[in-house]
Protein backbone atom coordinates (compact mmCIF):
# COMPACT_ATOMS: atom_id res chain seq x y z
CA UNK A 1 0.00 0.00 0.00
CA UNK A 2 1.48 3.31 -1.07
CA UNK A 3 1.72 5.91 1.65
CA UNK A 4 2.84 9.52 1.84
CA UNK A 5 4.18 11.14 5.02
CA UNK A 6 3.37 14.81 5.39
CA UNK A 7 4.99 16.70 8.26
CA UNK A 8 6.98 19.91 8.41
CA UNK A 9 9.48 18.54 10.93
CA UNK A 10 12.31 16.41 9.58
CA UNK A 11 12.75 14.53 12.84
CA UNK A 12 9.07 13.74 13.08
CA UNK A 13 9.11 12.31 9.53
CA UNK A 14 12.26 10.36 10.28
CA UNK A 15 10.74 8.86 13.40
CA UNK A 16 7.62 7.76 11.58
CA UNK A 17 9.64 6.23 8.73
CA UNK A 18 11.60 4.28 11.30
CA UNK A 19 8.46 3.07 13.05
CA UNK A 20 6.94 2.03 9.72
CA UNK A 21 9.93 -0.21 8.95
CA UNK A 22 8.08 -2.81 11.01
CA UNK A 23 5.16 -2.70 8.61
CA UNK A 24 6.26 -3.89 5.18
CA UNK A 25 2.70 -3.73 3.90
CA UNK A 26 3.03 0.06 4.00
CA UNK A 27 5.32 1.33 1.31
CA UNK A 28 6.48 4.89 1.84
CA UNK A 29 6.25 6.50 -1.56
CA UNK A 30 7.40 9.92 -0.44
CA UNK A 31 7.73 12.57 2.24
CA UNK A 32 6.38 16.09 1.99
CA UNK A 33 7.24 19.12 4.15
CA UNK A 34 4.11 21.12 3.58
CA UNK A 35 0.70 21.07 1.97
CA UNK A 36 1.83 22.49 -1.37
CA UNK A 37 4.55 19.90 -1.74
CA UNK A 38 2.12 17.19 -0.63
CA UNK A 39 -0.51 18.22 -3.16
CA UNK A 40 1.98 17.82 -6.02
CA UNK A 41 3.16 14.46 -4.71
CA UNK A 42 -0.40 13.18 -4.30
CA UNK A 43 -1.08 14.12 -7.91
CA UNK A 44 2.10 12.36 -9.06
CA UNK A 45 2.26 9.32 -6.84
CA UNK A 46 -1.43 8.73 -6.24
CA UNK A 47 -0.90 7.31 -2.71
CA UNK A 48 -3.63 5.30 -1.04
CA UNK A 49 -2.72 6.46 2.44
CA UNK A 50 -1.58 9.72 4.03
CA UNK A 51 0.13 10.19 7.38
CA UNK A 52 -0.79 13.81 7.86
CA UNK A 53 0.31 16.41 10.38
CA UNK A 54 -2.28 19.09 11.05
CA UNK A 55 -0.26 22.17 12.02
CA UNK A 56 2.10 23.05 9.20
CA UNK A 57 3.39 26.31 7.76
CA UNK A 58 1.22 27.53 4.92
CA UNK A 59 -1.89 25.41 4.69
CA UNK A 60 -2.91 23.06 7.50
CA UNK A 61 -3.52 19.36 7.02
CA UNK A 62 -7.26 19.99 7.02
CA UNK A 63 -6.95 22.62 4.31
CA UNK A 64 -4.90 20.23 2.20
CA UNK A 65 -7.62 17.58 2.44
CA UNK A 66 -10.31 20.07 1.58
CA UNK A 67 -8.51 20.94 -1.63
CA UNK A 68 -8.33 17.32 -2.77
CA UNK A 69 -11.11 16.01 -5.01
CA UNK A 70 -11.16 12.70 -3.25
CA UNK A 71 -9.46 11.91 -0.01
CA UNK A 72 -7.20 8.88 0.28
CA UNK A 73 -7.19 7.03 3.59
CA UNK A 74 -5.80 9.38 6.19
CA UNK A 75 -4.14 8.92 9.57
CA UNK A 76 -3.64 12.23 11.31
CA UNK A 77 -0.51 12.71 13.37
CA UNK A 78 -0.48 15.46 15.93
CA UNK A 79 1.25 16.30 19.19
CA UNK A 80 -1.57 17.92 21.06
CA UNK A 81 -4.16 20.09 19.54
CA UNK A 82 -7.34 20.62 21.48
CA UNK A 83 -9.40 21.69 18.50
CA UNK A 84 -8.22 18.90 16.26
CA UNK A 85 -8.69 16.31 19.00
CA UNK A 86 -12.24 17.49 19.46
CA UNK A 87 -12.92 17.09 15.76
CA UNK A 88 -11.47 13.57 15.88
CA UNK A 89 -13.44 12.51 18.90
CA UNK A 90 -16.70 13.68 17.41
CA UNK A 91 -16.16 11.95 14.12
CA UNK A 92 -13.93 9.05 15.04
CA UNK A 93 -11.29 9.76 12.43
CA UNK A 94 -8.09 7.86 12.97
CA UNK A 95 -5.24 9.73 14.54
CA UNK A 96 -1.87 9.09 16.16
CA UNK A 97 -0.57 11.20 19.00
CA UNK A 98 3.11 12.14 18.94
CA UNK A 99 5.32 10.68 20.22
CA UNK A 100 3.84 7.72 18.39
CA UNK A 101 4.09 4.36 20.09
CA UNK A 102 4.75 1.20 18.10
CA UNK A 103 1.62 -0.51 19.49
CA UNK A 104 -0.68 2.33 18.55
CA UNK A 105 0.83 2.48 15.07
CA UNK A 106 0.30 -1.26 14.58
CA UNK A 107 -3.33 -0.82 15.57
CA UNK A 108 -3.79 2.01 13.09
CA UNK A 109 -2.10 0.06 10.29
CA UNK A 110 -4.37 -2.93 10.89
CA UNK A 111 -7.42 -0.73 10.79
CA UNK A 112 -6.28 0.77 7.52
CA UNK A 113 -5.54 -2.56 5.90
CA UNK A 114 -9.02 -3.78 6.89
CA UNK A 115 -10.57 -0.70 5.38
CA UNK A 116 -8.55 -1.10 2.20
CA UNK A 117 -9.58 -4.74 1.83
CA UNK A 118 -13.26 -3.88 2.12
CA UNK A 119 -12.78 -1.33 -0.60
CA UNK A 120 -11.16 -3.68 -3.07
CA UNK A 121 -13.76 -2.80 -5.69
CA UNK A 122 -12.57 0.76 -5.73
CA UNK A 123 -12.29 2.02 -9.27
CA UNK A 124 -8.84 2.88 -10.44
CA UNK A 125 -9.88 5.46 -13.02
CA UNK A 126 -9.86 9.12 -12.16
CA UNK A 127 -13.63 9.49 -11.83
CA UNK A 128 -15.08 9.45 -8.33
CA UNK A 129 -17.39 6.53 -7.71
CA UNK A 130 -19.49 5.41 -4.78
CA UNK A 131 -16.48 3.70 -3.19
CA UNK A 132 -14.48 6.90 -2.92
CA UNK A 133 -14.51 9.21 0.05
CA UNK A 134 -14.29 12.96 0.35
CA UNK A 135 -13.13 15.09 3.24
CA UNK A 136 -15.58 17.70 4.43
CA UNK A 137 -15.01 20.26 7.14
CA UNK A 138 -17.57 22.57 8.62
CA UNK A 139 -16.23 24.80 11.37
CA UNK A 140 -14.81 22.53 14.01
CA UNK A 141 -16.46 19.38 12.70
CA UNK A 142 -14.98 17.28 9.97
CA UNK A 143 -15.92 14.08 8.21
CA UNK A 144 -14.65 11.56 5.74
CA UNK A 145 -17.79 10.78 3.81
CA UNK A 146 -18.16 7.90 1.44
CA UNK A 147 -19.75 9.17 -1.77
CA UNK A 148 -22.27 6.32 -1.44
CA UNK A 149 -23.74 8.14 1.56
CA UNK A 150 -24.09 11.50 -0.14
CA UNK A 151 -27.56 11.80 -1.66
CA UNK A 152 -27.39 15.32 -2.97
CA UNK A 153 -25.03 18.15 -3.89
CA UNK A 154 -26.64 21.56 -4.01
CA UNK A 155 -24.86 24.64 -5.28
CA UNK A 156 -25.10 27.71 -3.07
CA UNK A 157 -23.11 30.67 -4.33
CA UNK A 158 -19.45 29.71 -4.45
CA UNK A 159 -20.13 26.74 -2.23
CA UNK A 160 -21.70 23.34 -2.49
CA UNK A 161 -23.98 22.02 0.20
CA UNK A 162 -23.31 18.34 0.78
CA UNK A 163 -26.31 16.33 1.98
CA UNK A 164 -25.55 13.19 4.00
CA UNK A 165 -27.18 11.73 7.11
CA UNK A 166 -28.53 14.77 8.91
CA UNK A 167 -25.58 16.97 7.98
CA UNK A 168 -25.32 19.62 5.32
CA UNK A 169 -21.81 21.04 5.50
CA UNK A 170 -20.51 23.31 2.74
CA UNK A 171 -17.46 22.80 0.59
CA UNK A 172 -15.78 25.55 -1.37
CA UNK A 173 -16.07 24.26 -4.95
CA UNK A 174 -18.12 24.87 -8.02
CA UNK A 175 -20.81 22.40 -9.00
CA UNK A 176 -19.50 22.28 -12.59
CA UNK A 177 -16.01 21.29 -11.46
CA UNK A 178 -17.45 18.63 -9.18
CA UNK A 179 -19.73 17.32 -11.92
CA UNK A 180 -16.72 16.66 -14.16
CA UNK A 181 -15.05 14.61 -11.44
CA UNK A 182 -18.01 12.45 -10.51
CA UNK A 183 -18.71 9.12 -12.16
CA UNK A 184 -21.77 9.68 -14.37
CA UNK A 185 -23.00 6.15 -13.77
CA UNK A 186 -23.62 6.99 -10.12
CA UNK A 187 -24.29 10.74 -10.11
CA UNK A 188 -26.59 12.78 -12.25
CA UNK A 189 -26.66 16.52 -12.90
CA UNK A 190 -30.34 17.16 -12.35
CA UNK A 191 -30.22 20.90 -12.95
CA UNK A 192 -28.00 23.95 -12.76
CA UNK A 193 -28.26 23.73 -8.97
CA UNK A 194 -28.28 20.01 -8.18
CA UNK A 195 -26.37 16.76 -8.56
CA UNK A 196 -28.13 13.69 -7.22
CA UNK A 197 -26.90 10.26 -6.25
CA UNK A 198 -28.82 7.81 -8.46
CA UNK A 199 -28.75 5.05 -5.87
CA UNK A 200 -30.80 7.28 -3.56
CA UNK A 201 -33.64 7.85 -6.02
CA UNK A 202 -36.94 6.57 -4.64
CA UNK A 203 -39.60 7.97 -6.96
CA UNK A 204 -40.04 10.07 -10.09
CA UNK A 205 -43.06 12.24 -10.99
CA UNK A 206 -43.75 14.31 -14.06
CA UNK A 207 -43.47 18.02 -13.38
CA UNK A 208 -44.24 21.30 -15.14
CA UNK A 209 -42.79 22.18 -18.54
CA UNK A 210 -41.70 18.64 -19.26
CA UNK A 211 -39.44 18.47 -16.23
CA UNK A 212 -39.41 15.80 -13.56
CA UNK A 213 -39.60 15.80 -9.77
CA UNK A 214 -37.28 13.24 -8.21
CA UNK A 215 -37.92 12.05 -4.70
CA UNK A 216 -34.89 10.83 -2.78
CA UNK A 217 -34.84 8.37 0.08
CA UNK A 218 -35.06 10.46 3.23
CA UNK A 219 -37.60 12.85 1.72
CA UNK A 220 -35.58 15.44 -0.21
CA UNK A 221 -37.21 16.44 -3.51
CA UNK A 222 -35.19 17.67 -6.47
CA UNK A 223 -36.46 19.10 -9.70
CA UNK A 224 -34.90 17.80 -12.93
CA UNK A 225 -34.85 20.48 -15.59
CA UNK A 226 -36.55 19.87 -18.91
CA UNK A 227 -33.21 19.76 -20.70
CA UNK A 228 -31.93 16.99 -18.44
CA UNK A 229 -35.21 15.07 -18.12
CA UNK A 230 -34.84 13.11 -21.36
CA UNK A 231 -31.32 12.10 -20.45
CA UNK A 232 -32.49 11.11 -17.00
CA UNK A 233 -35.30 8.92 -18.37
CA UNK A 234 -32.80 7.22 -20.67
CA UNK A 235 -30.51 6.42 -17.81
CA UNK A 236 -33.15 5.15 -15.46
CA UNK A 237 -34.95 3.00 -18.05
CA UNK A 238 -31.75 1.22 -19.09
CA UNK B 1 -17.06 32.91 64.51
CA UNK B 2 -16.41 30.71 67.54
CA UNK B 3 -13.28 32.67 68.31
CA UNK B 4 -15.08 35.93 67.88
CA UNK B 5 -17.85 34.99 70.29
CA UNK B 6 -15.37 33.67 72.84
CA UNK B 7 -13.41 36.89 72.56
CA UNK B 8 -16.57 38.89 73.19
CA UNK B 9 -17.48 36.96 76.35
CA UNK B 10 -13.93 37.17 77.67
CA UNK B 11 -13.84 40.91 77.14
CA UNK B 12 -17.37 41.47 78.39
CA UNK B 13 -16.93 39.46 81.60
CA UNK B 14 -13.33 40.52 82.13
CA UNK B 15 -14.11 44.17 81.39
CA UNK B 16 -16.99 44.50 83.79
CA UNK B 17 -15.17 42.52 86.48
CA UNK B 18 -12.30 44.93 86.12
CA UNK B 19 -14.74 47.84 86.27
CA UNK B 20 -16.13 46.42 89.50
CA UNK B 21 -12.65 45.88 90.91
CA UNK B 22 -11.55 49.43 90.07
CA UNK B 23 -14.67 50.84 91.72
CA UNK B 24 -13.97 48.76 94.82
CA UNK B 25 -10.38 49.91 95.01
CA UNK B 26 -11.46 53.51 94.49
CA UNK B 27 -13.97 53.13 97.33
CA UNK B 28 -11.34 51.65 99.61
CA UNK B 29 -8.90 54.41 98.80
CA UNK B 30 -11.56 57.08 99.32
CA UNK B 31 -12.86 55.59 102.55
CA UNK B 32 -11.70 56.56 105.97
CA UNK B 33 -9.10 54.10 107.28
CA UNK B 34 -9.46 51.71 104.34
CA UNK B 35 -12.62 49.97 105.54
CA UNK B 36 -15.79 49.90 103.53
CA UNK B 37 -19.24 48.65 104.30
CA UNK B 38 -20.45 45.30 103.00
CA UNK B 39 -23.50 47.03 101.55
CA UNK B 40 -21.20 49.18 99.41
CA UNK B 41 -19.50 46.02 98.03
CA UNK B 42 -22.88 44.43 97.27
CA UNK B 43 -23.99 47.59 95.53
CA UNK B 44 -20.88 47.74 93.34
CA UNK B 45 -21.28 44.08 92.33
CA UNK B 46 -24.91 44.75 91.41
CA UNK B 47 -23.93 47.83 89.49
CA UNK B 48 -21.35 45.90 87.41
CA UNK B 49 -23.90 43.15 86.81
CA UNK B 50 -26.46 45.67 85.56
CA UNK B 51 -23.92 47.21 83.24
CA UNK B 52 -22.95 43.77 81.98
CA UNK B 53 -26.56 42.86 81.16
CA UNK B 54 -27.38 46.21 79.66
CA UNK B 55 -24.39 46.27 77.32
CA UNK B 56 -25.10 42.71 76.29
CA UNK B 57 -28.65 43.67 75.32
CA UNK B 58 -27.21 46.74 73.62
CA UNK B 59 -24.86 44.53 71.59
CA UNK B 60 -27.69 42.25 70.52
CA UNK B 61 -29.67 45.28 69.48
CA UNK B 62 -26.70 46.63 67.47
CA UNK B 63 -26.30 43.34 65.67
CA UNK B 64 -29.99 42.94 65.02
CA UNK B 65 -30.40 46.43 63.62
CA UNK B 66 -27.14 46.13 61.67
CA UNK B 67 -25.67 49.34 63.07
CA UNK B 68 -22.31 48.30 61.68
CA UNK B 69 -23.45 48.96 58.16
CA UNK B 70 -24.72 52.45 59.03
CA UNK B 71 -22.89 55.48 57.77
CA UNK B 72 -20.90 57.28 60.45
CA UNK B 73 -23.16 60.35 60.25
CA UNK B 74 -26.13 58.19 61.10
CA UNK B 75 -24.34 55.97 63.58
CA UNK B 76 -23.03 58.71 65.91
CA UNK B 77 -26.46 60.11 66.95
CA UNK B 78 -27.76 56.56 67.35
CA UNK B 79 -24.88 55.69 69.65
CA UNK B 80 -25.35 58.89 71.66
CA UNK B 81 -29.03 58.22 72.12
CA UNK B 82 -28.41 54.65 73.19
CA UNK B 83 -25.65 55.64 75.59
CA UNK B 84 -27.83 58.31 77.27
CA UNK B 85 -30.81 55.98 77.44
CA UNK B 86 -28.78 53.21 79.04
CA UNK B 87 -27.27 55.64 81.55
CA UNK B 88 -30.69 56.88 82.63
CA UNK B 89 -31.94 53.29 82.87
CA UNK B 90 -29.07 52.24 85.09
CA UNK B 91 -29.34 55.38 87.19
CA UNK B 92 -32.98 54.56 87.86
CA UNK B 93 -32.32 50.83 88.28
CA UNK B 94 -29.87 51.44 91.09
CA UNK B 95 -32.50 53.21 93.18
CA UNK B 96 -34.31 50.01 94.27
CA UNK B 97 -30.92 48.44 95.01
CA UNK B 98 -29.94 51.40 97.15
CA UNK B 99 -33.29 51.25 98.78
CA UNK B 100 -33.20 47.58 99.67
CA UNK B 101 -29.67 47.97 100.99
CA UNK B 102 -30.86 50.82 103.16
CA UNK B 103 -28.56 53.30 101.47
CA UNK B 104 -31.28 55.28 99.78
CA UNK B 105 -31.33 59.00 100.51
CA UNK B 106 -34.07 60.78 98.57
CA UNK B 107 -32.40 64.25 98.54
CA UNK B 108 -29.23 62.76 97.09
CA UNK B 109 -30.95 60.54 94.51
CA UNK B 110 -33.11 63.30 93.04
CA UNK B 111 -30.69 66.20 93.41
CA UNK B 112 -30.39 67.46 89.77
CA UNK B 113 -26.67 68.07 90.04
CA UNK B 114 -25.98 64.59 91.43
CA UNK B 115 -28.32 63.05 88.89
CA UNK B 116 -26.44 64.67 86.00
CA UNK B 117 -23.00 63.65 87.25
CA UNK B 118 -24.30 60.11 87.92
CA UNK B 119 -25.82 59.74 84.49
CA UNK B 120 -22.75 61.32 82.85
CA UNK B 121 -20.48 58.89 84.64
CA UNK B 122 -22.41 55.92 83.23
CA UNK B 123 -22.65 57.62 79.83
CA UNK B 124 -18.87 57.92 79.73
CA UNK B 125 -18.47 54.24 80.59
CA UNK B 126 -21.01 53.14 77.94
CA UNK B 127 -19.50 55.48 75.41
CA UNK B 128 -16.09 53.90 75.92
CA UNK B 129 -17.72 50.49 75.56
CA UNK B 130 -19.34 51.57 72.27
CA UNK B 131 -16.14 53.03 70.89
CA UNK B 132 -14.22 49.83 71.67
CA UNK B 133 -16.99 47.71 70.21
CA UNK B 134 -17.22 49.62 66.94
CA UNK B 135 -13.49 50.05 66.51
CA UNK B 136 -12.96 46.33 66.93
CA UNK B 137 -15.69 45.43 64.47
CA UNK B 138 -14.67 47.97 61.89
CA UNK B 139 -11.11 46.81 62.08
CA UNK B 140 -12.09 43.22 61.71
CA UNK B 141 -14.33 43.90 58.79
CA UNK B 142 -11.58 45.90 57.07
CA UNK B 143 -9.19 43.02 57.65
CA UNK B 144 -11.63 40.58 56.19
CA UNK B 145 -12.18 42.64 53.08
CA UNK B 146 -8.43 43.00 52.66
CA UNK B 147 -8.00 39.26 52.93
CA UNK B 148 -10.80 38.71 50.48
CA UNK B 149 -9.28 41.13 48.03
CA UNK B 150 -5.93 39.44 48.37
CA UNK B 151 -7.37 35.99 47.78
CA UNK B 152 -9.37 37.15 44.78
CA UNK B 153 -6.21 38.65 43.36
CA UNK B 154 -4.29 35.47 43.99
CA UNK B 155 -6.91 33.33 42.30
CA UNK B 156 -6.92 35.66 39.32
CA UNK B 157 -3.15 35.54 39.12
CA UNK B 158 -3.11 31.76 39.30
CA UNK B 159 -5.56 31.57 36.47
CA UNK B 160 -3.50 33.93 34.39
CA UNK B 161 -0.16 32.35 35.11
CA UNK B 162 1.25 30.97 31.95
CA UNK B 163 1.44 27.28 31.80
CA UNK B 164 3.60 25.32 29.48
CA UNK B 165 1.80 24.50 26.31
CA UNK B 166 1.22 20.73 26.06
CA UNK B 167 1.60 20.95 22.30
CA UNK B 168 5.17 22.08 22.85
CA UNK B 169 5.96 19.35 25.38
CA UNK B 170 4.73 16.51 23.18
CA UNK B 171 6.38 17.86 20.07
CA UNK B 172 9.63 18.20 21.97
CA UNK B 173 9.37 14.62 23.22
CA UNK B 174 8.70 13.44 19.69
CA UNK B 175 11.77 15.23 18.31
CA UNK B 176 13.90 13.90 21.13
CA UNK B 177 12.74 10.39 20.39
CA UNK B 178 13.93 10.68 16.80
CA UNK B 179 17.12 12.35 17.96
CA UNK B 180 18.05 9.39 20.18
CA UNK B 181 19.11 7.40 17.10
CA UNK B 182 20.57 10.29 15.18
CA UNK B 183 22.53 12.15 17.81
CA UNK B 184 22.53 10.55 21.27
CA UNK B 185 24.61 13.32 22.86
CA UNK B 186 22.27 16.02 21.62
CA UNK B 187 19.24 14.05 22.72
CA UNK B 188 20.65 13.83 26.25
CA UNK B 189 21.12 17.57 26.30
CA UNK B 190 17.58 18.02 25.05
CA UNK B 191 16.23 15.87 27.86
CA UNK B 192 18.09 18.06 30.34
CA UNK B 193 16.63 21.18 28.80
CA UNK B 194 13.14 19.77 28.88
CA UNK B 195 13.40 18.62 32.48
CA UNK B 196 14.79 22.00 33.49
CA UNK B 197 11.82 23.72 31.87
CA UNK B 198 9.34 21.34 33.46
CA UNK B 199 10.93 21.78 36.87
CA UNK B 200 10.90 25.53 36.52
CA UNK B 201 7.29 25.63 35.50
CA UNK B 202 6.34 23.50 38.50
CA UNK B 203 8.33 25.61 40.96
CA UNK B 204 7.23 28.95 39.58
CA UNK B 205 3.59 28.08 40.07
CA UNK B 206 4.22 28.74 43.72
CA UNK B 207 6.20 31.91 43.20
CA UNK B 208 4.99 35.34 42.27
CA UNK B 209 8.15 36.60 40.63
CA UNK B 210 11.40 35.11 39.47
CA UNK B 211 14.83 36.56 38.77
CA UNK B 212 15.50 37.76 35.25
CA UNK B 213 18.45 35.40 34.89
CA UNK B 214 16.33 32.39 35.70
CA UNK B 215 13.69 33.40 33.22
CA UNK B 216 16.37 33.98 30.59
CA UNK B 217 17.80 30.52 31.16
CA UNK B 218 14.34 29.05 30.79
CA UNK B 219 13.83 30.94 27.54
CA UNK B 220 17.18 29.67 26.25
CA UNK B 221 16.28 26.08 27.16
CA UNK B 222 12.95 26.53 25.50
CA UNK B 223 14.49 27.88 22.32
CA UNK B 224 17.07 25.09 22.40
CA UNK B 225 14.27 22.54 22.27
CA UNK B 226 12.33 24.37 19.60
CA UNK B 227 15.53 24.51 17.52
CA UNK B 228 15.66 20.74 17.57
CA UNK B 229 12.15 20.68 16.23
CA UNK B 230 12.44 23.45 13.67
CA UNK B 231 16.13 22.92 12.86
CA UNK B 232 17.45 25.53 10.42
CA UNK B 233 14.02 27.13 10.22
CA UNK B 234 14.51 28.77 13.63
CA UNK B 235 17.30 31.28 14.21
CA UNK B 236 17.70 33.01 17.55
CA UNK B 237 19.46 36.16 18.72
CA UNK B 238 20.01 37.56 22.21
CA UNK B 239 20.91 41.10 23.06
CA UNK B 240 20.67 41.39 26.83
CA UNK B 241 21.55 44.44 28.93
CA UNK B 242 23.72 43.12 31.82
CA UNK B 243 21.82 45.31 34.29
CA UNK B 244 18.67 43.30 33.56
CA UNK B 245 19.75 40.74 36.12
CA UNK B 246 18.76 43.11 38.94
CA UNK B 247 15.14 42.80 37.94
CA UNK B 248 12.44 40.37 38.96
CA UNK B 249 10.01 39.25 36.29
CA UNK B 250 6.77 37.28 36.34
CA UNK B 251 7.76 33.67 35.70
CA UNK B 252 7.23 32.27 32.22
CA UNK B 253 6.18 35.67 30.91
CA UNK B 254 9.04 36.16 28.45
CA UNK B 255 8.76 32.50 27.55
CA UNK B 256 5.08 33.01 26.71
CA UNK B 257 5.94 35.87 24.39
CA UNK B 258 8.68 33.87 22.68
CA UNK B 259 6.39 30.87 22.34
CA UNK B 260 3.72 33.12 20.90
CA UNK B 261 6.23 34.39 18.35
CA UNK B 262 7.13 30.86 17.33
CA UNK B 263 3.57 29.62 17.25
CA UNK B 264 2.17 32.48 15.19
CA UNK B 265 5.35 33.53 13.40
CA UNK B 266 8.03 30.95 12.72
CA UNK B 267 5.82 27.85 12.57
CA UNK B 268 3.63 29.51 9.93
CA UNK B 269 6.57 30.31 7.67
CA UNK B 270 7.76 27.62 5.29
CA UNK B 271 11.22 29.16 5.28
CA UNK B 272 11.23 29.78 9.04
CA UNK B 273 12.64 32.97 10.55
CA UNK B 274 14.28 34.79 13.41
CA UNK B 275 13.39 35.22 17.08
CA UNK B 276 15.28 38.03 18.78
CA UNK B 277 15.21 38.87 22.47
CA UNK B 278 16.67 42.17 23.61
CA UNK B 279 16.46 43.99 26.92
CA UNK B 280 17.36 47.49 28.02
CA UNK B 281 17.42 48.96 31.51
CA UNK B 282 16.21 52.54 31.55
CA UNK B 283 16.46 53.99 35.05
CA UNK B 284 13.97 52.09 37.18
CA UNK B 285 12.41 50.22 34.30
CA UNK B 286 13.28 47.14 32.33
CA UNK B 287 12.29 47.11 28.68
CA UNK B 288 11.98 43.67 27.09
CA UNK B 289 11.64 43.32 23.33
CA UNK B 290 10.73 40.06 21.62
CA UNK B 291 10.89 40.25 17.83
CA UNK B 292 9.85 37.48 15.51
CA UNK B 293 9.49 36.97 11.79
CA UNK B 294 5.90 36.85 10.71
CA UNK B 295 2.87 38.97 10.17
CA UNK B 296 0.76 40.43 12.94
CA UNK B 297 -2.89 39.67 12.44
CA UNK B 298 -5.18 41.87 14.48
CA UNK B 299 -8.22 39.85 15.43
CA UNK B 300 -8.09 37.84 12.25
CA UNK B 301 -10.99 35.59 11.53
CA UNK B 302 -9.26 32.75 13.34
CA UNK B 303 -9.44 34.53 16.64
CA UNK B 304 -8.79 31.43 18.67
CA UNK B 305 -5.69 30.65 16.71
CA UNK B 306 -4.10 34.09 16.84
CA UNK B 307 -3.55 33.62 20.53
CA UNK B 308 -5.51 36.64 21.66
CA UNK B 309 -5.96 34.78 24.93
CA UNK B 310 -2.27 34.37 25.74
CA UNK B 311 -1.58 38.03 25.12
CA UNK B 312 -4.65 39.16 27.02
CA UNK B 313 -3.50 37.03 29.96
CA UNK B 314 -0.09 38.66 29.88
CA UNK B 315 -1.67 42.10 29.85
CA UNK B 316 -3.91 41.30 32.84
CA UNK B 317 -1.11 39.65 34.74
CA UNK B 318 1.06 42.74 34.40
CA UNK B 319 -1.83 44.89 35.55
CA UNK B 320 -2.44 42.75 38.62
CA UNK B 321 1.20 42.68 39.63
CA UNK B 322 2.31 46.20 38.77
CA UNK B 323 -0.89 48.22 38.39
CA UNK B 324 -0.28 51.00 35.88
CA UNK B 325 3.50 50.89 36.28
CA UNK B 326 4.00 48.24 33.60
CA UNK B 327 3.14 48.40 29.94
CA UNK B 328 2.60 45.88 27.21
CA UNK B 329 2.16 46.20 23.49
CA UNK B 330 2.42 44.17 20.33
CA UNK B 331 2.81 45.71 16.94
CA UNK B 332 3.84 45.11 13.39
CA UNK B 333 7.33 46.56 13.19
CA UNK B 334 7.74 46.07 9.48
CA UNK B 335 6.14 43.96 6.79
CA UNK B 336 7.67 40.80 8.13
CA UNK B 337 8.55 41.48 11.75
CA UNK B 338 6.34 41.51 14.82
CA UNK B 339 7.51 43.27 17.96
CA UNK B 340 6.22 42.49 21.43
CA UNK B 341 7.31 44.89 24.15
CA UNK B 342 6.88 44.80 27.89
CA UNK B 343 8.18 47.40 30.28
CA UNK B 344 8.22 46.54 33.96
CA UNK B 345 9.30 48.59 36.98
CA UNK B 346 11.94 47.57 39.49
CA UNK B 347 10.36 46.00 42.53
CA UNK B 348 12.45 46.50 45.65
CA UNK B 349 12.09 43.56 47.91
Amino acid sequence: MKALIIDDERLARKELVKLLEEHPSIEIAGEAMNADEAEKMIEELNPELLFLDIQMPGRTGFQLLESLDSAPLVVFTTAYDEFALKAFEVNALDYLLKPITAERLTEAVHKILDKERSKSGRSRDKKLGLEDQVFVKDGERCWFVSLANIRLFESDGNYIKVYFDTNRPMIHKSLNALDEKLDERSFFRASRKHIINLSWVEGIEPWFNGGLMVKLKGGDKVEVSRRQAAKFKDMMSL
Amino acid sequence: MVNKSRLYWTLQIGGWTAFCAVQLIASVVASVGGAIAVTRVVFLVFEALFCFLLTHLYRNYINERKWLSMSLAKLIPHVFAAVVLMSVVIYLARIPVYYSLGLFVAENAFDPEKMITGVLFYALIFFIWSVLHFIYNYFERYNKSLKLEASVKEIELNNLKSQLNPHFIFNALNSIRALVDENPAKSKEAINQLSSILRNSLVTEKRGLTSFDEELKLVKDYLGLESIRFEERLRTEFNVDPESRDFLVPPLMIQTLVENGIKHGISKLTEGGLVQISTKVDGDHLKIHVRNSGKFVINGHHKKETGGLGLENTRQRLKLIYGDDASFRILSESDNFVLTEIIIPHLYT
